[in-house]
């Protein structure tokens, strides 16, 4: 069972963390290390995964067979098969040869794609239903809060999280909301069902993230609030809260420096500045810290950033601290400087076509995504929205096509990549998910066609090889909040799903 | 100003205006004597599109049409060997491919509204403290410079209706043509409808709110019979300025439909109600829980305009929100209407709208009608908009097959008989930076 293989990886990753001096990213993997070509960590060998119940009989998985299998390798498969065996996938090829007593499920005439992958939601912490109670993203205490964790308000009750999962979304990443230029560390979730609280719906493997903003929300919450009032004001206060985090690794390497210099010192000598114990910690400061592992690359920078300009500052800033920028998001100015994006290794998650809302969003272009990719940058297709969460394949497919259109050609691999194996990378996760490959957690959708077609839908999803949707058994509401409140408003709930 | 433009053309209409080159055509469908031409009727330009696959927009297909249009009308739609233009005529070969009415934007700022969170750029709302803004016009603040205008137009979207937005009632909704720059006739029609939004828009409570828009009903019923009365300063204290209730006359004479956002079952059948008791013409938009009490709505014959992707309980007045409302509300006989609602940038998604709800059961006939046909109906404009039907203005799209497949833009839209040029300020954002490498970059030196 899932819970049995996550219960190891949760001890093991523990026990790597009781190693590192990050309080705030416990059971937390490492990002790749050198972006963009170094991949993030593989799991380690996996327990066992017998007896999984109907999805992997003792041991001998579960063979998906023959559909059209579009991998985001760069390879689609016109039909065949997907050997799942426990959490990962075992094999993918034509007519591949399992263990005689695997289960065999017939998907002919349906296409299976990996897990999709948002980069960007507010999911459980901006949850529907939208009351007062329930806004929990934006601790707008201060522009700069790299102490708060999205972690700590996402409520695994959001009706949302049913809704994306039943559109194919496997894995997200939640983001503290842009009203602060540091806004906190982002935690990656699995749409796994019966989350009671966010440990049980974390992707233990996923490094956090870190919530920037650039550009006029800032600016907008905090004009009346002691600033920043202007750009100026925004850069200003970034750079500094970075340079303090550069003052904050001098002191404690300076702490260290001196305890070893303590702890190697001649029996019964003093230490130095003839102290007679060993010296004492610096005050640790958890949003000092943050930034640090950021310095030092174990966090990645998500960075909410419109304008080509702005972008290209926050490039240059993250240069001159030594860190570099793993995603901007939003980014609808992204292709103006798609040269650029592929030059420093950062991706951009973006909209479709969003456009307009505000001054930074007014360049917005559907072909944005295609030009990046044309120009060998990363593209993302993200959501930002519990809407547009649900049909991210359709949003991937109208950028997809703008692109064909103005001469730039996107495979449907390339297109479905922006979805799965892109977001995987910017989120530190790309060795694990995000393809469907021999090795990787079988985190997979079953789509009724062609997901790049607006009369598509998601059939079943696979997370980790467990079938944790499947339309045809889509019963009672699933958080506890819509629990006999929507079969009241919707007696027949059984079609309306999903 | 703008507004005694087009008055001043539609007098000018009244008086002369002839459609077309009748010489060379069949007549258009005679018209009723007192209809006023639109102020646009006066261009000579004709236009043959032939070997179509029509889609008429009312649920009928003609298979090898041909479409003749003059001036901003359709003079003729039918066979090709029963159709034709005379010479002089720009032809325009579909072979085969599929021709449509082109989109309607219901319940959109469009032309209001150029970047959302800058005000000065924002003519959506009477910002005042009054909850009856039945009076705001929003005919005369449409801007045809608008950049979301081509946008738009050209992925097939061709007319909207223009709402004010804020209040309880927020004012008068415009029809216009996404014909680009035109400032004398982008609005084709001013007050076609009154807009009101119900929940909790008076007195924090939606009982309150009810109450109000009853009251306003009554007062504005009471003043348009006492004028006089009012003039001479004989009248009582009326909930509304005199202006707001002048506007919802019309809408009390049945001439006019009151469009009426609201999604809570309750609400719609107070809507129904509302209907019913004041022989008032109705149309929902929103319309979250129409499915639970869709038999009342289609008794009612009011129309639901609706945006099948809203699935989530975004508030308890949308408990139950389900991507098949469209479909529900079909089946139960409701004229349903699809939109991309709280939207102005974007309504082109419009289409993508129509193809969830297809995908939710919605037929595809029912689904091009409901963004096209059902809302000239449920607006009033069907005389004119909603099909590729002689006589009415040529607002059409080309598409090589189904407009809706994510796939499919327009390979050409006609708006008012114009062909468009299929170009918008983000096709020329796209071309600009298409290639990147005539751009300045501080670092190229460096890197040599």
């Amino acid at each position: 069972m899932r819970s049995r293989s996550r219960a190891w990886r949760r001890w093991a990753l523990a026990a790597a963390a009781t190693l590192a001096f990050v309080p705030g990213c416990k059971r937390q993997g490492r990002p790749s290390e050198s972006p963009p070509t170094v991949a993030a960590p593989r799991p380690e060998p996996r327990p066992s995964t017998a007896g999984k119940g109907e999805s992997a009989p003792m041991g001998a998985g579960v063979v998906l067979r023959g559909a059209r299998v579009m991998t985001a390798t760069g390879v689609i498969y016109p039909k065949a098969d997907i050997w799942v065996v426990g959490d990962h996938i075992e094999a993918v090829g034509v007519s591949i040869k399992a263990k005689r007593n695997a289960e065999i499920v017939d998907v002919s005439g349906k296409t299976i794609t990996p897990g999709i992958i948002d980069t960007h939601s507010h999911i459980g912490v901006y949850a529907s239903p939208g009351l007062s109670a329930h806004a929990d993203g934006n601790e707008m205490a201060g522009p700069t809060t790299a102490y708060a964790r999205a972690e700590d308000g996402y409520w695994p009750q959001d009706p949302q999280v049913e809704r994306a999962r039943a559109g194919g979304v496997t894995t997200m990443q939640i983001l503290p909301g842009s009203a602060n230029l540091i806004g906190g560390r982002s935690v990656v979730v699995k749409t796994y069902p019966d989350a009671r609280s966010v440990d049980d719906a974390r992707f233990e493997l996923a490094p956090a993230g870190l919530k920037m903003a650039c550009g006029e929300n800032p600016k907008r919450v905090y004009k009346d609030k002691g600033g920043p009032v202007t750009r100026m004001g925004n850069l200003a206060t970034v750079r500094a809260e970075f340079q303090k985090a550069v003052e904050y690794r001098r002191s404690w390497k300076r702490y260290r420096d001196k305890l070893e210099r303590w702890n190697s010192r001649p029996v019964d000598a003093a230490g130095d500045d003839g102290d007679k114990g060993p010296p004492d910690p610096p005050a640790r400061d958890f949003a000092l810290e943050t930034l640090a592992d950021v310095i030092e690359g174990k966090l990645l920078v998500h960075n909410h950033c419109y304008r080509a300009d702005e972008m290209s500052l926050m490039m240059e800033l993250a240069n001159t601290y030594g860190f570099r920028i793993r995603s901007f998001h939003h980014a609808v100015e992204a292709y103006k400087i798609a040269d650029r994006l592929a030059e420093h290794g950062a991706a951009a998650s973006v909209w479709a076509d969003w456009w307009g809302f505000k001054a930074e969003a007014y360049d917005g272009i559907r072909e944005n995504a295609a030009m990046l990719s044309a120009a060998g940058a990363r593209a993302i297709i993200h959501s930002d929205s519990a809407i547009g969460i649900q049909r991210l394949n359709q949003e991937a497919a109208k950028a997809m096509y703008a692109g064909r259109r103005a001469g730039i050609d996107i495979s449907d691999d390339e297109a479905l990549r922006w979805l799965t194996a892109n977001p995987a990378w910017a989120l530190g996760v790309d060795g694990t998910v995000g393809t469907i490959e021999a090795g990787k957690q079988a985190d997979l959708v079953v789509w009724s066609g062609d997901p790049f077609s607006v009369y598509t839908k998601v059939e079943r999803v696979y997370i980790e090889g467990e079938p944790v949707y499947d339309v045809a058994k889509a019963g009672e509401p699933e958080s506890d909040f819509e629990l006999g409140l929507i079969e009241t408003a919707m007696p027949d709930r059984r079609e309306a799903r999903p | 100003m703008k507004r005694r433009t087009w008055l001043a053309a539609a007098a000018a209409a009244t008086v002369g205006a002839v459609v077309g080159d009748a010489s060379a055509a069949p007549a258009p469908p005679r018209r009723r004597s007192n209809e006023l031409r639109l102020p646009f009727d006066h261009g000579q330009g004709r236009l043959l599109i032939t070997h179509a696959k029509v889609h008429v927009g009312d649920g009928t297909v003609l298979d090898d049409a041909s479409v003749h249009v003059v001036g901003s009308r359709i003079m003729a739609v039918g066979p090709g060997e029963r159709v034709s233009a005379g010479d002089g005529a720009e032809r325009v070969d579909l072979g085969g491919k599929w021709l449509v009415p082109g989109f309607i934007a219901a319940a959109t700022p469009l032309g209001l509204v150029e970047i959302g969170a800058e005000d000065s750029t924002v003519d959506t709302e009477r910002k005042d403290d009054k909850s009856i803004r039945a009076g705001y016009d929003a005919a005369v603040a449409v801007h045809a410079d608008s950049s979301l205008i081509g946008v738009n137009a050209i992925d097939g979207v061709t007319s909207a209706a223009v709402t004010p937005v804020g209040g309880l009632v927020s004012g008068q909704v415009a029809w216009i043509d996404l014909a680009a720059g035109d400032h004398t006739g982008i609005v084709a029609k001013p007050r076609i409808a009154v807009h009101a939004h119900l929940g909790q828009t008076f007195g924090g409570s939606r009982a309150a709110t009810l109450a109000q828009l009853s009251e306003t009903l009554d007062d504005a019923d009471f003043f348009d019979k006492r004028r006089a009365a009012y003039d001479r300063r004989q009248s009582r204290d009326l909930v509304a300025h005199p202006r707001d209730l002048e506007a919802l006359v019309p809408v009390l004479r049945g001439q006019i439909p009151l469009v009426v956002e609201a999604h809570r079952a309750s609400d719609l059948l107070a809507l129904v109600d509302l209907a019913k008791d004041r022989g008032i013409r109705i149309v929902v938009v929103g319309a979250t829980q129409g499915h639970a009490v869709a038999d009342a709505l289609a008794k009612a014959s009011i129309t639901a305009i609706v945006q099948p992707s809203e699935n989530l309980p975004g508030n308890l007045d949308r408990l139950g929100a389900r991507r098949d409302n469209a479909a529900k509300l079909h089946a139960a006989g409701v004229r349903v209407g699809i939109a991309v609602l709280d939207e102005a940038h974007n309504v082109r998604n419009v289409s993508q709208e129509a193809g969830i709800a297809i995908a939710h059961g919605l037929p595809r006939a029912a689904a091009l009608s409901a963004v096209t046909h059902n809302l000239a109906i449920a607006y009033g404009m069907d005389a004119d908009y909603g099909t590729i039907t002689a006589g009415k203005v040529a607002n059409l799209a080309a598409y090589d097959d189904d407009p809706f497949e994510l796939k499919n833009v327009p390979t050409q839209v006609w708006i008012r008989g114009r062909t468009l040029s299929m170009r918008s300020r983000q096709t020329r954002l796209r071309d600009r930076y298409m290639d990147l490498s005539r751009f300045r970059d501080h670092d190229a030196g460096a890197r040599r």
